[in-house]
């Protein structure tokens, strides 16, 4: 045994041969500066782009650029969202490109704005998946969250477009104070409209989501916690489709990561990730939105390869995840699996790309933090 | 791998378990992770250097109420896992 007992802990820098074991497997495209909706809780704030208003959108030649640089490198999935994807002015042609250049589709949609065809062209792509945002059952809660009167209905026939179409899409729900009643009966409507899966997203402290938290319409770390128990034992036993709740792994029952049909446990694929904003900006993903630091390059004057192989931001991040991650983060038995829950908000959070994820080190002050899944290097006398 | 092998746990992996009775199984070495069930638990627990792949599988239908036919394959698989992953080694000194 070459190595120290005890977790890695020490940073190691990536050899150029490391640095060139890192595909870049999937490109984030928030295409749209504004979006159709003004969700309370979003992270990524677009302008609102209301009836006879436009925002700055991703140039197509751009787009295409783009994704003709980065296959080689290894790209063989594209994720669509925003702003909202599909109020794109050339969402069709973006469309038809990923599906001739044979790569798998994954689209975030609030679901307004889609139309059957739309969801006929999505389904022609490579293995799509698509997921749209229901935040309450009833217009009040969801147009509450979202801003914009109508748009629940829009939503559910856009799933019914989606279903028509073949798919199984997800449902997200965004849980905070105002909603998290109306948890199980999302579940019912996903479930009667034909959808695959509900996925449970916490409300993040970024951008609008801060401002929730601020404003305490959002929910606590112990509210947070024993919701996040009840869905994994309790919903999740009696629902007839997969749900999936955002809490860090440390939180995940095992039995629901890793038994064949506990819904898996996914590893964060973060070293092979990139986000694209509207403008060509490359950034870590949409936090680049609101902050500058995690912005590498612009697709019109650098070239992908070199922000790929040479920002010194995704080099820390290749040689120091998951092993200089800090506090609660850097004493999790799941550090390997998790790598920090979410590295843009830590860094939103702290300016600091190891510190540890909010939800977790709240949980661990509050003495919720699951102590089976924490260890600590011996101290050596 | 030979039934008659001694397999033996790793001194540097842990074994924590919880709440439903499943495990994590975490390498100091290297910071890996895994969630292993209770049946693999039980195993876990027996790999000490001193029972054979035979007598681990005797030892879990003996208290199991609803042992699988295979058992005898399935605690096979799961030790060739951790062996594989460098969890477990064999006791070169046999019993």
């Amino acid at each position: 045994m070459n190595e120290k007992p005890g977790p890695r802990n020490n940073e190691q820098p990536a050899t150029s041969d490391q640095q060139r074991n890192y595909p870049l497997n999937q490109l984030y495209f928030y295409l749209t500066e504004g979006c159709n909706l003004a969700c309370r809780h979003c992270w990524i704030q677009p302008k609102f782009q209301g009836s006879g208003h436009s925002s700055p959108a991703m140039d197509l030649g751009l787009f295409r650029l783009i994704i003709d640089q980065a296959k080689p490198l290894g790209l063989s999935v594209v994720k669509l969202t925003g702003g909202e994807p599909l109020i794109h002015p050339r969402i069709n042609e973006m469309l038809d490109y990923i599906k001739r250049e044979d790569l798998r589709l994954t689209v975030e949609t609030n679901g307004v704005a889609l139309t059957q065809e739309l969801a006929e062209k999505m389904k022609s792509c490579k293995n799509p998946f698509v997921s749209v945002s229901i935040d309450g059952v009833r217009p009040e809660t969801h147009e509450w969250v979202r801003g914009v009167a109508g748009c629940l209905d829009q939503a559910v026939q856009g799933i019914r477009h989606l279903v028509q179409a073949g798919f199984r899409p997800q449902v997200i729900m965004t849980i905070m104070r105002r909603n998290r009643d109306e948890m199980e009966e999302v579940v019912k409507l996903a479930e009667s409209l034909g959808a695959g899966s509900v996925k449970f997203n916490v409300v993040q402290p970024t951008a609008r989501g801060e401002l929730m938290q601020q404003g305490g319409e959002t929910l606590s770390i112990e509210e947070l916690v024993e919701i996040g128990q009840w869905v994994e034992t309790e919903l999740s036993s009696r629902s007839g489709i997969r749900l999936h709740y955002g809490h860090p792994a440390a939180f995940r029952p095992l039995s629901r990561m890793f038994s064949d049909d506990g819904g898996g446990c996914t590893v964060c694929g973060i070293f092979g990730i990139l986000g694209v904003l509207a403008n060509g900006n490359y950034a870590l993903c949409g936090i680049g939105e609101t902050v500058p630091d995690l912005i590498f390059g612009h697709a019109e004057i650098d070239r992908l390869e070199d922000v790929w192989r040479n920002t010194e931001i995704l080099q820390q991040i290749r040689s120091g995840l998951p092993s200089r991650l800090k506090e609660v983060c850097g004493e999790c038995l799941m550090k390997e699996r998790c790598f920090g829950s979410c590295i843009a908000q830590n860094y939103y959070r702290t300016k600091d790309l190891w510190a540890p994820f909010w939800f977790c080190q709240e949980a661990r002050k509050k003495n919720l933090f699951p102590e089976t899944r924490v260890w600590r290097s011996p101290k050596i006398p | 791998m030979k039934d008659d092998v001694v397999p033996i746990a790793k001194p540097s992996i842990l074994l924590r378990e919880e709440f439903d009775d499943w495990a994590v199984l975490f390498s100091t070495d290297s910071g890996e992770a895994y969630g292993i069930n209770p049946v693999s638990v039980f195993i876990w627990k027996r790999l000490d250097g001193e029972r054979t792949i035979d007598g681990l599988v005797e030892e879990l239908i003996a208290n199991c109420d609803d042992a699988p036919d295979d058992a005898g394959g399935q605690v096979l698989t799961f030790v060739n896992e951790l062996l594989a992953k460098g969890f477990a080694g064999y006791e070169v000194d046999g019993r």
